[in-house]
């Protein structure tokens, strides 16, 4: 009979997406699973909660299976590397890092360490490719890089009279020359004049919003990234302030009052990474967990904004693009 | 039967084996109920299960084909249904000016299908005129020529036009579809597949519960699995699967025992999608699949070990009931042998060894009879001749029974034997004695009379008694004349070695009283009465060579014997003086008392001479 049990076991690990649903996630006798999180976001964490509500999907109860160590350095590269020492230090079974973070965490060796990036992996050197990590680290790529054009070129589909567009990126955040090249590019290609405003981390937000404000632009894209993502509102309030469409990254932007926004879903993609925490809290070894890239992706469009806007018109021509759509 | 039989032998002849022979006829009709019981069962039961594991092993193999069909069904209409959709932006013809409404709607076919990731439209001629994507830039307008393009020759050819498996960045898998319109001029529309999204088919494809669907091309690289990281892998282990296809492939259909990816045993078979040139192999666990057939085995297993357990306590219950009457029977017959006679075996069982315990019972008793008998015959032959202790055995016992009954008494005694025993030494004493006793039983045996006991010298034997005989008097007579030859010759023989002893008889007739008197251990038979008495008082008269006769008796013979009255005498103990006779001396046969034959005498004697020869007795 116990064999049997086991090979039931084994047989829904396999097929988990479907069966491992309310099962229990180990079978040992209890053992409680230390999860370490490193942002260098702020509270509240919706990324965290996404990764929160996958793992109760999959069986885990906080506190009782698993406990959370929470570690926000925002934007404090020094404050991190005291949390990686921790990190080397404790008993723990799996970091995840969010965001620019993962960059510090190259240094973990030993520890599995699970990210959801924005940039490339790869080019970040944690995994060897994206079908065989071969080390520590897995996770997920959210393909910011790839969809920087598509964005400028849906605010010039919407508003093919823009000449203007402010770009606002904080430079803290790995892989952002790339993206702010594509955005320029493709900016350029579309007959756009793109105005960079770079800040670094939290501390320069306000400036950089000043920053734009001087820019005489007549549209703004702002990159997405965890510092944006905590002042989304002021920013897409500070948008709609000038009258100017925005453009962002993720729909937690256009439910904040952003016009558009065209990615990934992120809290699916932690949602999702929670699914590869089950599997290496079982025993599997990242390096053989291929890095996972979404494959859906979802334009929002915030009809409120738009009505605040005086561009309903305009943005009934893309509303049946729309995955998404704000009243 | 045999068996029993030959163990009755064995115990009749050695003690010491039969116990464990004993055991061995238990064992054997142990084993041979036992085995009668089980084999039947086991071979019952393990046809039942070989037949049940070949029904099943064909269901199994009809049931996971039917899966794997459903399977390949379910991505073949994936599949054609990207296709259809892609056919809806491939309606309308190239017109100049109205290529932002073809490129509207293949942004409505992105929206619609989410695993499409970008689409070209290529007009009539082979150039693109459209590109519409999910991340990279849209184009419109006159673009590259693609006429040489496979995509677009295939599409042209076939209507719809499957291109091969390619991983982006060596981890996603993707394909090319190409559609053309019904009308040349409709053009052709070329869509980029992330079949990534096959996911969610195959992992909706339930194989039993824990088996599954996966999906390889020709080479055995993997193209959907329920595990999505396994094909984010790319192609690292498409050596394997394609030989895991080759082998499915190999049987022809039928359901293939082989070894999942963690290494446990599967049942897989495939099947395939013909659209797209995919193979779908669909694979369950062994241990789910034969999950029902193992159970049929265990059951059979169960049945068996029960029905053996059954037969067992059967077979020992039987195999008891059966040997221990017989042990029963064999003891009672060991008893009954050792001369326990009245040992009776006590048995209940209803049957044919009830019924030889009767049997053994019934002889235990003849058994008993008979030894008594032989016994009371030992016993009557210490005083009668062996025929006649025969004869009283087998007709009546009660002859030895007191009785009154006309008798002949003999008596016999040596003369002068008293003053001989007074000189004679106790060796030679006794030898004459012995010599004496011979001769004088050998005599009484052969004229089958009854000697009461020899006394010393002294001999008594009655005739007619306890078996009546035909004329007592003469064969009495006829005894004394025997027995007076008899000891007449041992005479001679003792007179020449110088002892003087002779010998006398007296015979008489009349009633007396006979039967068995005595104690245990030791009884007689004698006769009590007058004639005893005078018989003795005769034979105390009688001189050497003698034989005194009573009137009776001489009344009785005196017509085949000669005769000579020896005159009135006075007999001690009588009251009157009786007529005494004797037997003739010499030869004694019908002798004067001057010693010579008389007139009467010659014929008698030839009438004796006749009887002699017929009777062979007369000496």
């Amino acid at each position: 009979m116990r064999r049997r049990d086991f090979i039931a076991l084994a047989g829904g690990a396999v097929i988990w997406p479907h069966m491992a649903r309310g099962q229990q996630p180990t079978q040992q006798p209890k053992k409680v699973y230390r999860i370490f999180w490193v942002s260098t976001e702020s509270r509240p964490d919706p990324f965290l909660d996404g990764f929160r509500e996958g793992l109760r999907e999959r069986g885990y109860v906080e506190g009782k299976d698993v406990v959370f160590e929470l570690h926000y350095a925002a934007g404090d590269p020094g404050a991190l590397r005291q949390v990686i020492s921790e990190l080397k230090g404790g008993n723990i079974d799996l970091a995840v890092s969010s965001g620019p973070a993962t960059r510090a965490m190259t240094a973990v060796t030993d520890v599995p360490v699970l990210f959801a990036l924005s940039g490339d992996p790869v080019e970040l050197g944690v995994v060897k490719s994206m079908a065989q990590p071969g080390g520590n680290f897995t996770g997920s790529s959210f393909l910011s890089l790839e969809l920087a054009g598509k964005r400028v070129e849906l605010l010039k589909d919407i508003f093919p009279k823009l000449r203007t567009l402010a770009v606002i990126s904080n430079t803290n955040h790995p892989g952002e020359q790339s993206e702010w090249r594509t955005t320029r590019q493709a900016a350029q290609a579309l007959g756009m004049d793109p105005v960079y405003v770079p800040f670094f981390g939290t501390r320069e937000i306000d400036k950089a919003i000043e920053q734009a404000g001087n820019a005489h632009a007549d549209a703004m894209l702002v990159f997405p990234d965890a510092v944006t993502m905590v002042h989304r509102t002021k920013l897409a309030e500070f948008a709609i302030a000038r009258k100017w469409p925005s453009m962002f990254g993720w729909s937690e932007y256009c439910e904040a009052g952003g016009l558009l926004s065209y990615g990934a879903n992120q809290r699916a993609t932690y949602f999702w990474l929670a699914t590869y925490a089950d599997r290496i809290l079982r025993g599997e070894k990242p390096a053989n967990l291929p890095v996972e890239r979404p494959t859906r992706f979802e334009l929002t469009v915030n009809l409120k904004t738009a009505k605040a806007l005086g561009v309903e018109s305009a943005m009934s021509s893309i509303l049946f693009r729309a995955s998404k759509v704000i009243e | 039967m045999s068996g029993l039989l030959r163990n009755d032998r064995y115990s009749d002849k050695v003690i010491s084996p039969v116990v464990r022979q004993r055991r061995s006829l238990f064992l054997k009709y142990f084993v041979t109920l036992f085995v009668a019981v089980v084999v039947p069962l086991v071979i019952g039961a393990a046809g039942e299960a070989w037949f049940g594991y070949r029904d099943q092993r064909l269901n199994l193999n009809e049931l996971l084909q039917a899966d794997a069909r459903s399977a390949a069904d379910r991505i073949q209409t994936f599949i054609d249904g990207i296709g259809d959709q892609i056919g809806w932006v491939v309606q309308f013809p190239w017109i100049a000016g109205e290529e932002d409404s073809h490129k509207i709607d293949a942004e409505r076919l992105l929206q619609q299908v989410p695993a499409i990731v970008s689409i070209t439209l290529v007009d009539q001629s082979g150039i693109e005129r459209a590109f519409v994507s999910r991340f990279g830039l849209n184009r419109t307008g006159r673009g590259a020529d693609m006429a040489a393009d496979p995509a677009v020759l295939g599409a042209r050819t076939n209507k719809i036009w499957y291109g091969p498996l390619s991983y982006r960045r060596a981890s996603e898998p993707y394909m090319t579809i190409a559609v053309a319109g019904n009308r040349a001029a409709d053009g052709i529309a070329i869509a980029d597949i992330n079949l990534k999204l096959i996911w969610d088919v195959i992992a909706s494809i339930a194989i039993g519960h824990t088996g599954r669907a996966f999906v390889v091309d020709d080479s055995g690289r993997l193209i959907a699995h329920p595990d999505i990281s396994r094909v984010l892998r790319g192609d690292a282990g498409s050596a394997d699967l394609n030989r895991l296809k080759s082998a499915i492939a190999a049987a022809k259909g039928a359901a293939v025992v082989t070894t999942g990816d963690k290494g446990e045993p599967v049942v897989a078979v495939s099947v395939r999608a013909d659209n797209v040139g995919w193979t779908v192999i669909a694979e369950q666990p062994v241990s789910e699949a034969f999950a029902s057939i193992r159970a049929t085995l265990w059951r059979s297993l169960a049945l068996i070990v029960v029905g053996a357990l059954v037969a067992a306590a059967l077979a020992y219950w039987l195999a008891h009931r059966m040997s221990g009457p017989i042990r029963q029977l064999e003891d009672g017959v060991q008893r009954i042998g050792a001369g326990h006679f009245e040992h009776r075996i006590a048995m209940s069982s209803g049957d044919e060894l009830e019924q030889l315990a009767n049997r053994f019972n019934e002889m235990a008793e003849e058994l008993a009879v008979s030894k008594e008998k032989s016994e009371r015959i030992n016993r009557l032959k210490r005083f009668l001749a062996p025929q006649v202790a025969e004869l009283v055995e087998q007709s009546d016992a009660r002859m030895l029974d007191g009785q009154r009954r006309e008798i002949v008494a003999v008596f016999g005694d040596l003369r002068d034997f008293t003053a001989f025993a007074a000189r004679a030494e106790p060796d030679v004493l006794m030898t004459v004695l012995s010599e004496y006793y011979e001769a004088v039983g050998a005599v009484v045996t052969r004229h089958e009379a009854t000697l009461t006991g020899f006394g010393g010298d002294g001999v008594m034997v009655l005739v007619n008694a306890p078996v009546a005989c035909e004329n007592p008097a003469l064969r009495g007579v006829r005894l004394a004349i025997d027995m007076q030859a008899a000891v007449q010759g041992l005479v001679t023989g003792w007179r020449a070695k110088g002892h003087a002893i002779g010998f006398g008889v007296g015979i008489a007739m009349g009633p007396a009283i006979v039967g068995t008197v005595g104690y245990e251990g030791r009884i007689d038979y004698t006769a009590v009465g007058n004639v005893v008495n005078l018989a003795s008082r005769l034979c105390g008269t009688a001189k050497d060579t003698q034989i005194l006769l009573d009137p009776v008796v001489a009344t009785r013979v005196k017509d085949s014997v000669a005769l000579a009255p020896l005159g009135v005498r006075p007999i001690r103990g009588y009251d009157r003086p009786l007529q005494i006779f004797a037997v003739a001396r010499g030869d004694f046969h019908l002798i004067r008392q001057d010693g010579r034959p008389t007139d009467a005498g010659v014929a008698r004697l030839e009438a004796g001479r006749q009887l002699q020869d017929s009777e062979g007795a007369w000496p």
